[in-house]
């Protein structure tokens, strides 16, 4: 049986090029449905268009067998909840209130709340465990709270249908797994058919009945995860190889992206410039302080990678090594020398630094873009040089850009803008590079594309190399060297093996998981877990824990 | 010392691209660019001439010549040395400094919208100006109120969005807010005033360049002789600012510092255009638009293009206003009459990113 | 099993933000509602003649037209003041509105170039159809404030992101501009006009005559309703289009009737009154302060804080330059321009 039905829809923003074409998608009932693919595949206008944010050019969306454009929009609404990505609430609305307005399309014009009303409001709070923090103003609540307040305004609504666009992008693990258990438990306990956009494949596997693979505005594969998320289809989907490893404690598999760098490869000797150090520092913006008494060296030479949960100062810490902000006690040094009393230019000569918040200026090209790194090299008389030029060329050349050299920036795709900016820091020629969480916007395939290219940097010339990172697999996978944070404090430091153990994610990160190797590095794995008991979890999903283990045999003997 | 100028490996630059060397001065030049400001410049020259044998007493352009060469001594001299000559040269001066405000303001504030009328620069100058009329003050000195006007309200803007550092967004809305209170005020000033002050004002507000005199063609040299060169040479940082604040930071650029230099020539030019000629609406808005679709992003050869675009675009207006209609208009109805529409057409098309 | 604590947020930000409770929130409004009847009875008494307070009452209630100061009150004060009244409401519920659909904390009727269209389209009626009384002028310029924000709402949402604050904001100054330009340029030509029309530019209460605004109560009364009863779908509104859209909101209709109903209370008011800036931009960002995002109660506490503000605007133009008087539009925008400065700098304007 299926109630929501998209039949041979054709989708376009208005342009030539169509977004979705003739796709045809029919979504199981009761069952938890996820849709993955890379960046770009049009995985978040499908759901619009089933949220019937979005009319077919071509095609129709049905529900219950009829065009769901036809009906009334608060029927529709009654049958069918959709939660966009990233929705914003209206200044200092209170979690209640907000819970309130997801009643309206079972209410009519000037009728005051209903008992119905109240009773569903209630129990959308209770479901979502927001009861206690009702009265509080989503806007102060935290990344995850927040989320869980707007799905509870989608619960309220008391849909049978509800379809979310990436419900947990920009939160932690403790956090995803939150919203991927809350949801997992409406489907099981009250048979809601759940619809889901995500951007992690193993986050996908883990919560989902049924995965729907897309590529390039088609659906590729379909089907329960365990026949879609295989080395094969991942290849296929996002062009990347992966291994499937076991996880026994649940009985899960999860894909692992593999690199194509020598990630054994040791590090050059440590070199005598690109020290970054740090003793009872604090910063922050504006009077907050957010960092509090942080006290760190990161190796000169390796790679080091900043982790830990949202808003525990990771970010804040790069930005005063790179002395976008100033210290308010303490000092951060950079070879023994406050990084404040550098001057602009040659502090620009040995830290550069990948931002998360780059603009793109109209009609710049490429290599104009790159020549602005170039600028602590330049003075006013002397605005270009041979060894600018070099320096350009070499930067285009190492992320292998070259080809966009003269094409605009705001024409090429996401993934080949966060090379062009790599670029840009690669040609300031520094002895250390900070990035801050260069990876956030990319799918998997680009992920690892970028995170190689840093790590050959890192092995080929010894840069010192500083990354937030928000995955600990990558960088578990990447680093030489973990700093962990949490509430503005560094809780530990170390190799990756000695740092992240399954304690210590608990502590840091409140969240329960699993430890395995990694098939390529032999580093380890995190694997986040759920929060329904595996047992139950693996009840639903049929099949003892031997059948996966079994399988998983099987691919790994593929693709060897 | 001997220039030399190579041209590297095809693959490295692009055709119109040169490398320049002179010793230590070194830079890139891009030829198209270049040959734009030629093109342009003699556009401009030849309206000019044509400017000046126009009016009621019309004059070939060989009377023109002669005049401007001494060769013939009595009225034709009088007409042109003495009355177009410096209105044809303010107009284009006055459009030149315009410009290149707003393309200071625009790169500035990484806002295609923003220009000094829109964020209460030209504001300032006009309730100075107006105050100045309205009590009956000294008119010579008019044009000195009105600068000292805009930059007062400058500092103003400045300080109001300061907070710790200059954010464009709040930059335009704080100006936006001044703008409001400086126009109220004119307002009320043009309401108590006489009606002969009161019309006075008004077209005092609508910027033109009737009865420019050499006095004004001299400010304007002054202006722009200072603050072009200037301003070219700010460009390179302008390109830095471009790509956002905090990479601008992290490759080494004093951005505060950048920041206020910018705002500082930016507001002396349109000070300087406005306290000759009046605030004469959208040229600061438009032109920078004009030269970067002709001539490609941001950068001292655009610049010095947009520069001579605002000449061409206020001496045409001129000419419109003067020549072409049933009534003399002031410059300042033309340009806003003409560049409203062409701003709203802007804001309509798909490729203006706000 | 992974245990989630959830912590709550900090207490200390509670206390000067969100919403009041209902009772409270009620009782405020009443002390508004007295507040308002003492600035009224001051708006009828304060000006460059003094009245008594049993003047005043005798003026309303045993009007004895032999007496001059009963007569001031009765043809002079009592107008304006109803006028304030009206106005006042309007604006206020109007810009309410407009920050609600837009979702822009900067929208007001005057930024969506209201005031320039009317005043364009009384400039034209008076150079081309010579009209000299202000009586005339309510339907050019109610004509002329539609129009313009029109066509500012076009220019401004059209493009790749819809109505972003910015580009709606520059669309309203250029749209203005553009009108004043053309304004200009007719007032330039005829100093008659110029004379004629100058005391309606500054926006003012003072000689309206109460015909003009009782021509236009019909229009503001439908404008004030109307949104009264659309406060729930304001509400919506204001959650973003998709997720009203979601909600089940016909938002392309609900959008319509609401910037309809702006139109009509913004077009009514500068036509009854002249273009008064900033008091639709101010005032709901002042009653939002106690109110929080329940526009119900937004709309409600504008109904009677935009009044007040503006008869107190206007009282406070009499006073300062007695015996003449600064008109009301120039107070509200010299006292309202520098909430939107506050507002520039407390917001973090990059996301606006």
């Amino acid at each position: 049986m299926t109630r929501l039905h998209a039949d041979e829809i054709t989708l376009s923003y208005g342009g030539p090029q169509a977004v979705i074409r003739d796709l045809t998608l029919k979504v199981p009932d009761g069952a938890v449905t996820a849709i993955i693919g890379p960046n770009g595949c049009g995985k978040s206008t499908l759901l619009r268009a089933l949220g019937r944010l979005m009319a077919p050019q071509r095609g129709a969306v049905l529900l219950d067998g009829h065009t769901i454009h036809r009906q009334s929009t608060k029927e529709v609404a009654r049958q069918l909840g959709l939660l966009p990505q990233q929705p914003t609430a209206p200044d200092a609305i209170t979690v209640e209130e907000l819970v309130r307005r997801g009643r309206y399309p079972h209410q009519s014009i000037l009728q005051p709340l209903s008992r119905e009303d109240r009773a569903a409001v209630e129990r959308a709070l209770e479901i979502t465990g927001m009861t206690d923090l009702r009265r509080h103003p989503v806007d102060e609540l935290s990344g995850g709270q927040r989320q869980r307040a707007w799905i509870a305004m989608a619960l309220a609504q008391e849909t049978p249908l509800l379809l979310l666009d990436e419900p947990t992008t920009y939160l932690d693990i403790a956090h995803q797994q939150e919203i991927l258990s809350l949801l997992r438990r409406l489907n099981r306990t009250e048979g809601r058919t759940i619809v889901l956009v995500l951007h992690d494949v193993n986050a996908a596997a883990q919560v989902s009945d049924h995965v729907v693979a897309m590529r390039d505005g088609a659906i590729v594969a379909e089907g329960p995860p365990e026949r879609v998320v295989t080395p094969e289809m991942m290849e296929t989907v996002f062009g990347i190889a992966c291994d499937i490893v076991y996880v026994p404690e649940t009985d899960r598999l999860v894909s692992v992206p593999r690199s194509s760098a020598a990630l054994t490869a040791e590090p050059l000797p440590t070199p005598p410039i690109g020290r970054l150090r740090c003793d009872r520092l604090c910063c922050g913006y504006g009077q907050r302080c957010i960092v509090d008494q942080a006290r760190l060296t990161i190796p000169a030479g390796r790679v080091t990678a900043i982790v830990g949960p949202n808003a525990s100062g990771k970010s804040t810490l790069l930005r005063t090594f790179a002395r976008l902000l100033k210290p308010m006690s303490g000092t951060a040094l950079l070879d023994d020398r406050s990084v404040v009393t550098w001057s602009h230019r040659k502090f620009a000569q040995r830290v550069a630094l990948l931002s998360q918040d780059a603009a793109v200026p109209d009609g710049v090209t490429v290599e104009d873009l790159v020549a602005v790194g170039r600028y602590p090299y330049q003075r006013w008389y002397r605005q270009w040089s041979h060894d600018d030029q070099q320096a350009v060329d070499e930067a285009l050349a190492a992320t292998g850009v070259e080809h966009l050299r003269w094409k605009p920036v705001d024409a090429i795709s996401g993934g080949q803008r966060q090379r062009v900016w790599l670029a840009m820091a690669l040609a300031q020629q520094t002895k250390v590079l900070l990035l801050d969480e260069p990876t956030t916007f990319l799918d998997i395939a680009h992920q690892v594309e970028m995170l190689d290219l840093v790590w050959n940097l890192n092995r080929r010339e010894g840069r010192t190399i500083v990354m937030v990172m928000h995955d600990l697999s990558q960088a578990c996978r990447y680093a030489d060297h973990i700093v962990v944070m949490k509430d503005g404090q560094i809780v530990t430091t170390g190799t990756p093996a000695a740092v992240l153990t399954p304690a210590l994610v608990r502590d840091v990160f409140g969240v329960e998981s699993s430890v395995v190797d990694d098939p390529m590095t032999g580093r380890p794995l995190i694997i986040p877990e759920q929060a329904v008991t595996a047992d139950a979890a693996v009840a639903e999903r049929g099949g003892p824990p031997a059948a996966a283990a079994q399988r998983s045999m099987e691919w790994t003997e593929q693709s060897a | 010392m001997m220039a030399r100028s190579t041209s590297p490996s095809p693959e490295t630059t692009p055709p119109s691209v040169r490398f320049v060397q002179l010793g230590e001065v070194a830079f890139r030049v891009n030829t198209r660019v270049l040959s734009m400001i030629g093109v342009a410049l003699v556009v401009l020259v030849a309206l000019g001439a044509w400017a000046l044998t126009l009016g009621s007493f019309r004059l070939s352009l060989q009377a023109v010549i002669d005049a401007l060469t001494g060769a013939h001594a009595g009225d034709a001299r009088f007409i042109v040395r003495d009355l177009r000559l410096p209105r044809v040269l303010t107009a284009s001066f006055v459009g030149a400094a315009l410009a290149m405000s707003g393309a200071i303001f625009q790169g500035l504030v990484r806002n295609p919208l923003v220009s000094p009328d829109i964020i209460g620069v030209n504001a300032g100058a006009s309730f100075a100006a107006v105050f100045w009329i309205v009590t009956g003050q000294p008119s010579p000195l008019l044009p000195l109120i009105a600068f000292a006007g805009a930059v007062t309200t400058t500092a103003a803007i400045y300080l109001l969005s300061w907070r710790g550092n200059i954010a464009g967004p709040r930059l335009i809305l704080v100006g936006i807010g001044v703008n409001a209170i400086l126009t109220a005020l004119t307002t009320g000033l043009v309401v108590r005033a006489n009606i002969y002050e009161a019309s006075r004002a008004l077209h005092w507000t609508t910027g033109s360049v009737y009865a420019a005199t050499w006095g004004d063609v001299r400010v304007m040299v002054v202006v722009l002789a200072v603050l072009a060169p200037v301003g070219v040479g700010l460009m390179w940082a302008l390109r830095v600012i471009q790509v956002g604040d905090t990479t601008a930071r992290s490759v080494g650029l004093p951005l505060e510092r950048t920041r206020l230099a910018l705002i500082l020539v930016g507001c002396a030019l349109s000070a300087g255009a406005v306290a000759v000629a009046g605030p004469i609406g959208f040229v600061a808005l438009m032109v920078p638009h004009i030269a970067r679709m002709i001539a490609g992003p941001m950068s001292g050869g655009v610049f010095i293009v947009t520069g001579v675009l605002g000449a061409l675009l206020v001496l045409g207006a001129d000419m419109v206003g003067q020549h072409a209609l049933p009534v003399s208009v002031p410059v300042g109805v033309v340009t806003g009459a003409v560049g409203a529409p062409y701003f709203l057409f802007l804001l309509y098309r798909a490729n203006t990113r706000v | 099993m992974s245990k989630v604590t959830s912590t709550a947020p900090a207490q200390s930000t509670m206390a000067h933000r969100g919403t009041l409770p209902a009772a409270k929130l009620g009782a405020t409004l009443l002390l508004c509602v007295a507040a308002l009847a003492v600035v009224a009875v001051l708006s009828l008494r304060v000006g460059s003649i003094g009245i008594s307070n049993a003047d005043a009452f005798d003026a309303l209630f045993h009007y004895n037209p032999a007496s001059y100061e009963q007569t001031v009150v009765r043809t002079l004060r009592l107008p304006r003041t109803i006028i304030g009244l009206g106005v006042g409401a309007a604006l206020a519920m109007a810009g309410a509105a407009m920050q609600a659909t837009t979702r822009n904390p900067l929208a007001g009727p005057d930024l969506l170039g209201v005031n320039s269209g009317a005043a364009f389209g009384i400039v034209t009626a008076v150079y081309y159809g010579h009209l000299t009384h202000p009586l005339q002028f309510v339907w050019f310029a109610f004509a002329g404030g539609l129009a313009a924000a029109a066509a500012t709402y076009a220019f401004g949402s059209a493009g790749p992101g819809g109505a972003t604050p910015v580009k709606l904001a520059l669309a309203g100054v250029v749209v203005s501009s553009l009108l004043s330009s053309w304004l200009t340029a007719l007032l330039l030509l005829d100093q008659q006009t110029l004379e004629v029309v100058r005391f309606w530019l500054a926006g003012s209460l003072a000689g309206r005559d109460v015909t003009t605004f009782t021509s236009v109560l019909p229009f503001l009364l439908v404008g004030l309703i109307g949104m009264l009863a659309m406060a729930n779908q304001l509400d919506i509104l204001s959650m973003g289009e998709d997720t009203a859209r979601s909600l089940g909101m016909h938002t392309g209709r609900v959008r319509a009737v609401v910037t309809a109903l702006v139109v009509l209370l913004a077009g009514a008011a500068v036509a009854a009154a002249g273009p008064i800036g900033f008091l639709g931009l101010a005032v709901p960002h002042i009653v939002r302060l106690f109110t929080g995002p329940d526009y119900r109660w937004t709309l409600a506490y504008c109904l009677v804080v935009g009044p007040l503000l503006l008869l107190s605007a206007d009282i406070l133009g009499r006073v300062v330059a007695r015996p003449g008087e600064v008109q009301v539009g120039i107070v509200t925008a010299v006292l309202g321009a520098p909430v939107l400065i506050a507002l520039a700098r407390q917001r973090r304007v990059a996301e606006l």
